[in-house]
């Protein structure tokens, strides 16, 4: 068995338990103390257990059903890790000193490099990097400097002086350290523990205590040593070698990029760099030769976990590759982010980085989160008050008094502009949590960004309650006098006032309220019998702001023509300001007015498929369509304004029985031209326009897949219309209805039927 | 090639509800017909954590000839308080059915028996999760009027997703007490 240097004969020893410090020596308590009287009571409870049937089972209630599964069978070979099945060997070995040919260390990194991805996507290091017996070696015991920091430690040098093996510890140094900062980035952001990512590292330091520079140095020391052999090597090997620790070099800079976080340039380099030098990993990879025997899992019984034995996990290499270049694809684009102009371009780039497919990667995403919020700073240079005074001003406040920064010079108390500042920060302290977590919550995994939603949703319906409340407040202060506002929903015209924060309030609420609707669809929550009525409730909700950015843009429209009223008004700054307003209301009008018009089409549609028996609902003998309403709108529940519809409204949405079939299409064809005139007006956007800027590609990407969403709706529509007119009965329309899952659909929110034909 | 077509369905299995009597007849069958599916075995404390606390939502389909297990239900029933307000609230912990069986309604009995004597015993709610690739099992439940409320990222130990599934009882009154203790009422 390899000795790895330790010689320390004591298997206790090399668990990395209490690594760093030697364990505090604990004594057993003293019983013999006055204060306590010990009794042994062996034979009283031998007599007790007697009455007991086998398997009874004795506990308290604090006892939990995770108690019971992190209980182990000891002497159970796929429970205990130290129990060997008969005939294998307790614990492999593997001689770490023996000689390697070139295309036996490719083979090795390639390996490694697989079971590094696989613990990025979620692997624990005990399944992957940790099966090594290279970084066995060079993690245990951790080395206290750069010089112990070898594959042999017992005063042989001779084996690490190879060539081949320094190439592979240099490799390995570089691949640790960059992990270490890895795990260390993810565990300071949020990030789900075993659902995104495993970030234990067994007591094991993954080379905390040396310093970068020196693994730096053992690598460019190791990339110099294999220049030198060119000539003496094949070409091939030698390049495909360089090429690894290269990797490893750039990879060192990758993960230290957020140091270079005001200089975005800077920051981009290291992906830049990998993205370029990736191809020559893949080319060369067809002259790698595994040494499977370099890892094990047996491995796993020195880490100091109780967790059962697990097999390593097989990562085929186009994958782990194809993880790889989109780390580094991902972490070039996600540098954009730090070019900031307005908080509207910066929550679209953040909400199309995250709808990427397949997501980023939790480290990339978690990078992201740094980004935006490290050290209280937004991007590393804004104030959480200046990105919300941007956003208030592009939403609802252009040019507004309430933002004037002046305001917070004013100590008397009675003048309005007091009263201004302090009701402003009082908002801002509560709004800015909500509105962070809206970030926040974007750089998580889909299924997370749902179901935080719908815990946030709560937080945002608690904002506008204050929000209300301070808008009340200072609209007595200023004096603010009402306006005539002609809703469409009301149809008559109300006194009404500006309300500009519960206004900016209450579009972000009926955001996420259509963001949860539509993770739906793209988490395929909802079976197909479902859709007609949650296209119905996306339809409701997308109309309510509809109406609400109608609000929005009046009063805005109201403050334009006030501010030119003004006698030699001139001023560029405000004009731009309320342009901009302008400008994001247009977006929005659209955005909704897409929203709205998709879902009542797509709702129609499935109203007539459900009706025609072509899209069929499970018998469900235990179940009620009320209780199943109820559980589908538990996340709105909660919610006091937009209503939400009675069970019996939505029946008749979602039924529409007095509507006859050539009505419900004519309907749903007028709907869906009206989307795709939307999609159109979207689609010629610029990114200014668009507020898009910096991610204008992705997101003009998913206005077009709005577009070809709509064509696929006239499409179905026509087919079933077709089928209907030339069949003699309803009954038997020779078609079939497939509804795609969300991957084929051209956009994941709009499940468009597709109508086929039967023979 | 007729591979299983040998063995037809018997005209009756028996549906059993299990009995810690049970243990010793059944215990390891119930293991070892579960633990197929599993890439990592639950300990016997697991299975006494269910079994021992919630026989009577136990149900095993056993072979008439033999007696032997075909397929077995194991669930669990209690207050969930971590929303308010606290509702009585059903799991399915595990189902298998043996598969020469499987295709042949056995696990849907099995589920009906279970969620039966859930509502006897007074549950509003029924939940489970299920494997994303598991798609014969989320049938299965959505046709008895199971819906997905959830989707959970990687739940799995092999990195699957799972869908948390949900069958509503009885309607969720805001107001009503938090006391469900019938005996403690009257």
């Amino acid at each position: 068995m390899a000795d790895f240097g330790v010689g320390v004969p004591d298997e206790i020893a090399r668990l990395s338990l209490g690594q760093g410090s030697a364990p505090p020596e604990t004594l057993p308590p003293n019983i013999k103390s006055d204060g306590i009287v010990a009794v042994d009571i062996t034979a009283k409870f031998s007599e007790a257990v007697k009455t007991l049937e086998p398997g009874a089972i004795v506990k308290d209630g604090f006892f939990t059903l995770f108690d019971s599964v992190a209980a182990l069978e000891i002497m159970d070979p796929k429970m205990d890790s130290g129990c060997s099945r008969p005939g294998a060997e307790v614990e492999e070995t593997y001689d770490v000193s023996r000689s390697l040919l070139p295309e036996e260390v490719l083979g090795i990194i390639d390996q490694l490099l697989c079971h590094e991805m696989s613990w990025h996507l979620g692997y624990p290091l005990s399944q992957t990097l940790f099966t090594s017996f290279y970084v066995e070696a060079l993690s245990m015991p951790e080395p206290r400097s750069i010089e112990e920091a070898t594959f042999v430690r017992n005063g042989n040098h001779n084996p690490n002086e190879q060539l081949m093996l320094q190439a592979l510890r240099a490799y390995c140094l570089g691949m640790l350290k960059s992990c270490g900062y890895v795990n260390e980035r993810i565990k300071s952001e949020h990030f789900y523990e075993e659902e995104d990512f495993v970030t234990t590292t067994y007591n094991r330091t993954l080379l905390a205590s040396l310093p970068t520079s020196a693994i730096r140095d053992v690598l460019i020391e190791a990339i110099a040593a294999l220049r030198s052999q060119r000539g003496s090597m094949p070409d091939n090997l030698v390049e495909a070698l360089l090429a690894r620790l290269e990797l490893r070099r750039i990879f060192l800079d990758a993960v230290e990029c957020p140091k270079n976080m005001k200089e975005p340039n800077l920051a981009k380099k290291p992906w830049r760099e990998g993205l370029e030098l990736l191809p020559d990993l893949s080319k060369t990879h067809s002259l790698a030769v595994r040494v499977n025997e370099a890892f094990s899992a047996t491995l796993q019984r020195r880490l100091a976990s109780t967790m059962p034995p697990r097999p390593i996990v097989q990562l085929e290499f186009d994958v782990a590759f194809g993880h790889l270049k989109g780390l580094f694809a991902d972490g070039l684009e996600l540098i954009d982010v730090l070019n900031y102009t307005d908080s509207q371009s910066l929550l679209t780039f953040v909400t199309c980085f995250q709808a990427k497919k397949p997501q980023p990667i939790v480290y990339v995403r978690t990078l992201l989160q740094t980004f935006l919020f490290d050290a209280m700073e937004v991007l590393g240079s804004m104030s959480i008050r200046q990105l919300l005074d941007d956003d208030f001003s592009i939403l609802t406040m252009p040019a507004h008094q309430y933002l004037d920064r002046a305001n917070d010079e004013i100590e008397v108390v009675h003048d309005p502009r007091y009263a201004m500042a302090q009701q402003m920060e009082l908002f801002r302290t509560r709004a800015a949590q909500p509105f962070l977590d809206i970030l926040r919550t974007a750089c998580q995994n889909r299924c997370r960004v749902r179901r935080t939603l719908c815990h946030l949703l709560r937080d945002w319906e608690s904002l506008q309650m204050d929000a209300e409340e301070i808008d009340q407040i200072l609209q007595v202060k200023i004096e603010e006098r009402p306006t005539m506002y002609r809703s469409a929903m009301s149809g008559s015209g109300v006194e009404s006032y500006s309300l500009p924060l519960s206004s900016w309030t209450y579009l972000y609420k009926l955001r996420q309220m259509e963001q949860i609707i539509q993770l739906g669809f793209e988490l395929e929550i909802y079976q197909t019998d479902e859709l007609a009525g949650m296209y119905w409730y996306l339809n409701y909700i997308s109309k309510s702001r509809l109406h609400h950015t109608e609000r929005i843009k009046s009063f805005l429209m109201k403050r334009v023509e006030e501010t030119h009223g003004r006698p030699g008004y001139s001023n560029p700054t405000i004009d731009a300001q309320l342009q901009r307003s302008l400008m994001y209301a247009r977006l929005s009008l659209l955005d909704a007015a897409v929203t709205w018009e998709l879902s009542d089409s797509l709702s129609c549609l499935y109203t007539v498929l459900n009706r025609l028996k072509l899209v069929k609902a499970p018998p469900r003998p235990y179940s009620t369509d009320e209780l199943r309403y109820e559980i589908r709108m538990r996340p709105f529940a909660p919610i006091g304004l937009p209503v939400l519809p009675t069970f019996e409204e939505f029946t008749a949405g979602t039924l529409q029985p007095d509507t006859e079939i050539d009505e419900l299409f004519e309907y749903a064809e007028r709907a869906v031209e009206g989307a795709k005139r939307g999609f159109e007006a979207l689609s010629k956007m610029t990114a200014e326009e668009s507020f898009s800027v910096g991610s204008h590609a992705r997101w003009s990407s998913s206005v077009k897949n709005g577009l070809k969403s709509c064509i696929a709706t006239k499409l179905a529509i026509s087919a079933v219309q077709k089928v209907i007119q030339t069949s003699p009965s309803l009954d038997n329309l020779k078609i079939k209805v497939d509804v795609p899952t969300p991957q084929k659909a051209y956009h994941e929110w709009w499940i468009v039927p597709k109508v086929l034909p039967v023979a | 090639m007729a591979v299983s077509s040998g063995k037809q369905l018997p005209a009756d299995l028996e549906y059993v509800q299990y009995e810690h009597r049970l243990e010793g007849q059944y215990l390891p069958a119930i293991r070892s017909l579960i633990s197929k599916d599993l890439s990592e075995p639950y300990s016997i404390y697991v299975y006494r954590y269910f079994l021992y606390q919630w026989s009577h939502l136990c149900f095993m389909a056993l072979d008439p000839e033999d007696d032997s297990l075909i397929g077995v239900i194991i669930c669990k029933l209690e207050v969930h308080s971590s929303h308010s307000p606290p509702t009585r609230r059903g799991y399915i912990a595990m189902l298998a059915v043996a598969s020469h069986f499987r295709g042949r309604g056995v696990a849907t009995a099995l589920v009906k028996k279970a969620i039966e004597a859930m509502v006897n015993r007074n549950a509003d709610e029924i939940v489970l999760e299920t494997e994303e690739t598991n798609t014969p099992a989320m049938k299965l439940y959505e046709q008895l009027g199971f819906i997905r409320s959830k989707k959970l990222h990687r739940y799995y130990l092999n990195g699957n997703s799972a869908y948390r599934l949900v069958l509503l009882l009885k309607a969720v009154d805001p107001d009503r007490s938090p006391i469900y203790d019938e005996s403690q009422i009257t």
